[in-house]
């Protein structure tokens, strides 16, 4: 999925200095909340998380399917796989699965004795009713229903087992089924008007919905006939130790760290890289959850002028320095990345020898590429045309530090000769802009867990636009041998073979200049020192907390 | 009688004032950039299908020519009915009797607040010296032109961070409702001080409190009997005025301090492209004006009745 709807920051730059500021003369404590470890989990206690980002329009992350909805659902709802700490894929609400030789038939079954907080079982008919749901056109899902498109049937074998038949092998299914977006929800729920199972999904997570006052909480408590599908020796009972979690939305930055300090919130989302950076001084925990798919970067339309040029492409590349602005601009909150994954996924591939600072070699591949005179205020120009790069950025996508790099390279490419034109746009206008192909330069962060968010990215089908005008496509890559790679590499049942197609898909990507890798999807939380037990995460690094406890 | 003319002369206008405002926002979301119905479905940059487009768009009328549309949306206002949300799927009637208390709470709270506060400096003024006369001139201008966000921001600096005395968020409490309030009536309150000073001055300055002072009335009695009429009348006829700004300074103070309201929701109906919802509020603001216009417009009437038959 795109990363979505981030808090509205209209403010947060004007509110961020007086604040910070305040809370550090304010603040005395420096107790490390790490040292508290140990602490026995005790039972007890409503949480308080406040979120910066948009509040959902509706909970069930089947319809839509963006970041935000799956922070939430992680809580109530739970996925058929999950990645262990090793990043490996497991059955989570499924107990084994497997696939025929082949790869076109995907047996599931199911943990027997998990209920829905409707209290309806969880049988092989769910799997049918959920996919079926992120299928059907009128649910709207824009997220789960790409990772189910290889599913053409289900076939209930028994209670607990289904049989999914592909049109083609998909080595990437498990990973879709381990995200938020394809969570499985019970079909009884499903049953209802849309409206009311957005108001109240029915999951099988260790909290449920139990009601949502708009613009101010979607209140959770905890659910009493939760069953984990994890065996657990150390936990006295298997229900959550919270009563519940009041999830509330604070959509200006400076506002959600100053009632994490003064206690009125326990756990906020989005924080601004400052204070992360000060966050172990001031007694907070800090939780670095990085979103797995691919890195933040910035991609090349290389459709047309002047970037159909790989030389004019190579030149930008080394025309900016990225790594200083990062440091000081993320408060060395953020490590600069050299892939087109995210750190998190195994098989991505790094390569720095790309993308090093070299103005000398920018100059002369662009006299090399015709681009030779400059015309008065110094910018390159060719054919009588200047060497401009037009550059949308999404307000709502690109946080303030991020804007801020943007604007350290716009200055730094200019000695080189190039004309950066960053526009500052709300998400629909920036969606709008790209879809008219207004752009030569773009960051769009993509959330997916698996390393088939290449394909989805740079495969030559998805230049080809939805009928809303979406393309994933950015960098316009049309190349088919890459085409073939990242097609195979999604139907090989070898791992080995799996790995050896995405790094030589990976390799042509980054040998032909198409993308800037910046950094991981910064995906950070705070929290305070009463909390406890914080640190797993669903396959999309969406923070649980079932194990989480409060010594208030 | 002569009130009842008044009043339909009112009605009338009013109902005018909202077709064309209602016709200006039917036009004006059609300018913006994006496709209603991906707004329907799901939001900008929606990947949503051909198909499912298609049934958004005959479910919302949006396949209608314009032209029926634009009847079709008058029928419906003269109803009352303001069409469903796009992004929540309710009437938005129903969505915006949820916000609306919130905001017009915090709204007229802070039209109180201002006006307590702006008789009170207006009160130390007349006493004050020359010099405390120079500082109070200074503080209301001050106060009049800080920006809501800025101010916000300063008062959770203070009272939440540093004091921690107030919380920083709203969270249903008479505590919570305190820096909002504030950050709405404190430029409030410095633009009616200004307002109410001068005319305050010349009203005390003038031949009727100079006699009512030889009478032997003390400086108080002759502001609250005189002075207080001549100087409220001019702030008065701006209530209206500041009411609506109230409104709109809701949009900032809302988002700063997560209350929820009338203008956190057009700021998300606005970023979501949610029509219904954008028209709705829009419409209702615009209601609002015209009614407190009107309110503002009788109490002068009731205060200075010379004054509004001129």
């Amino acid at each position: 999925m795109r990363r979505n709807q981030r808090a509205t920051r209209l403010l947060t730059g004007a509110l961020a200095l007086p604040l910070a500021a305040a809370l550090i003369a304010g603040c005395s404590s420096t107790e490390d909340p790490s040292a508290n470890k140990d602490t026995k989990p005790v039972a007890g206690g409503t949480l308080v998380y406040a979120s910066g980002d948009a509040e959902p329009s509706c909970l069930d992350p089947h319809v839509g399917g963006n970041y935000p909805q799956a922070l939430v659902a992680s809580q109530f709802m739970e996925s058929l796989f999950t990645k262990d700490a090793e990043g490996k894929i497991i059955p989570w609400l499924a107990e084994k699965s497997e696939v025929s030789a082949d790869g076109l038939t995907r047996t599931i079954t199911l943990r027997d004795g998990i209920t829905f907080h409707d209290g309806t079982k969880l049988t092989s008919e769910a799997i049918k009713a959920n996919i079926e749901h992120l299928q059907d056109p009128n649910t709207a899902s824009s997220t789960g229903y790409l990772a189910v498109g290889k599913v053409d049937q289900i076939k209930l074998v028994d209670d607990l087992t289904a049989e999914l038949k592909l049109s083609a092998p998909d080595n990437a299914l498990l990973e879709s089924l381990s995200m938020p977006w394809t969570a499985i929800q019970s079909p009884q729920g499903l049953k209802r008007d849309q409206a009311a199972n957005c108001a109240a999904p029915a999951g099988t997570g260790p909290f449920k919905v139990e009601s949502w006052d708009r613009q101010q909480a979607v209140n959770l408590v905890r659910y009493e006939d939760y069953v984990s599908p994890a065996a657990n020796a150390e936990r006295a009972s298997a229900t959550s130790y919270l009563d519940g979690i009041t999830w509330r939305f604070i959509p200006e930055a400076a506002s959600r760290y100053a009632a994490l300090q003064s206690g009125e919130v326990d756990v906020i989302d989005n924080p601004q890289p400052d204070t992360i950076s000060t966050a172990a001084d001031n007694g907070l925990g800090h939780l670095d959850a990085p979103r797995p798919g691919a890195s933040n970067r910035l991609e090349l339309n290389s459709s047309k002028a002047p970037f159909d040029d790989v030389r004019v492409r190579e030149a930008f590349m080394h025309s900016v320095d990225v790594n200083s602005g990062i440091n000081s601009l993320y408060f060395n909150t953020a490590k600069r990345s050299y892939s087109l994954l995210s750190s998190v996924e195994p098989l991505g591939i790094s390569d720095d020898s790309k993308f090093t600072t070299d103005a000398t070699k920018a100059n002369e591949l662009l006299d090399a590429a015709g681009w030779s005179e400059r015309d008065s205020e110094g910018y390159r120009v060719k054919d009588g045309k200047r060497l401009t790069l037009k550059f949308p950025v999404s307000t709502n996508q690109s946080v303030p530090a991020e804007q801020s790099l943007f604007e350290q390279m716009q200055a730094a490419a200019k000695p080189v000769g190039f004309e950066v034109k960053i526009e500052l746009l709300d998400l629909s206008s920036w969606y709008g802009a790209l879809a008219k192909h207004e752009y030569d330069l773009v960051s769009a962060p993509y959330t997916k867990v698996g390393p088939s968010v290449l394909r989805i990215l740079f495969h030559s089908d998805s230049t080809i636009p939805a009928p809303s005008g979406y393309f994933a496509n950015n960098a316009q890559i049309k190349d088919p041998k890459l085409d073939q790679l990242l097609v195979d590499a999604e139907q090989t049942n070898d791992e080995a073979e799996r790995a050896e197609l995405y790094k030589q898909a990976q390799q042509i990507v980054l040998d032909g200049y198409y993308v800037m890798p910046l950094y991981d999807q910064q995906n950070h939380f705070l929290y305070s020192k009463n909390v406890h037990g914080m640190g797993e995460t669903t396959a999309v690094s969406s923070p649980i907390y079932y194990n989480v406890f409060l010594d208030k | 009688m002569k009130l009842l003319a008044w009043l339909g002369r009112k009605v009338g206008g009013a109902l005018v004032v909202l077709w064309l405002v209602a016709t200006a926002i039917f036009i004006g979301v059609r300018l913006i950039p994006g496709d209603p119905a991906e707004a329907i479905m799901g939001g900008p940059g929606s990947q949503a299908s051909a198909e499912a487009l298609a049934n958004a768009r005959s479910e919302y009328g949006l396949d209608l020519p314009i032209i029926s549309q634009y009847f079709l949306f008058l029928a419906k206002l003269i109803r009352l009915d303001f069409g469903t949300s796009y992004s929540f799927k309710d009437p938005v009637l129903q969505i915006m009797g949820e916000v609306l208390p919130p905001t017009i709470n915090l709204a007229l709270l802070a039209l109180v607040v201002a006006w307590l506060l702006a008789l009170l400096f207006a009160l130390l003024a007349m006493r004050a010296n020359k010099f405390g006369r120079l500082l109070g001139n200074a503080v209301e201008i001050v106060a009049a032109a800080v920006p809501h966000f800025w101010l916000g921001a300063v008062l959770i600096m203070l009272f939440s961070s540093m004091l921690g005395w107030l919380p920083a968020v709203a969270n249903g409490t008479p505590a919570g409702l305190v820096l909002p309030v504030l950050t709405l009536a404190l430029p409030l309150a410095g633009f009616l001080t200004q307002l109410m000073r001068d005319s305050l001055n010349t009203a005390m300055g003038s031949q009727f409190a100079l006699a009512a002072r030889a009478r032997g009335e003390s400086r108080l009695t002759v502001f609250r009997r005189h002075g207080l009429r001549h100087a409220a009348l001019p702030a008065l006829g701006l209530t209206g005025w500041a009411f609506s700004s109230l409104l709109s300074g809701a949009v900032v103070v809302e988002a700063i301090f997560a209350r929820p309201g009338l203008g956190r929701s057009l700021l998300s109906a606005v970023l979501a492209r949610d029509i219904p919802m954008v028209t709705g509020i829009a419409l209702f603001s615009a209601l609002v004006y015209i009614v407190v216009m009107a309110l503002t417009e009788a109490i002068e009437r009731l205060i200075d009745p010379a004054g509004a038959e001129s």
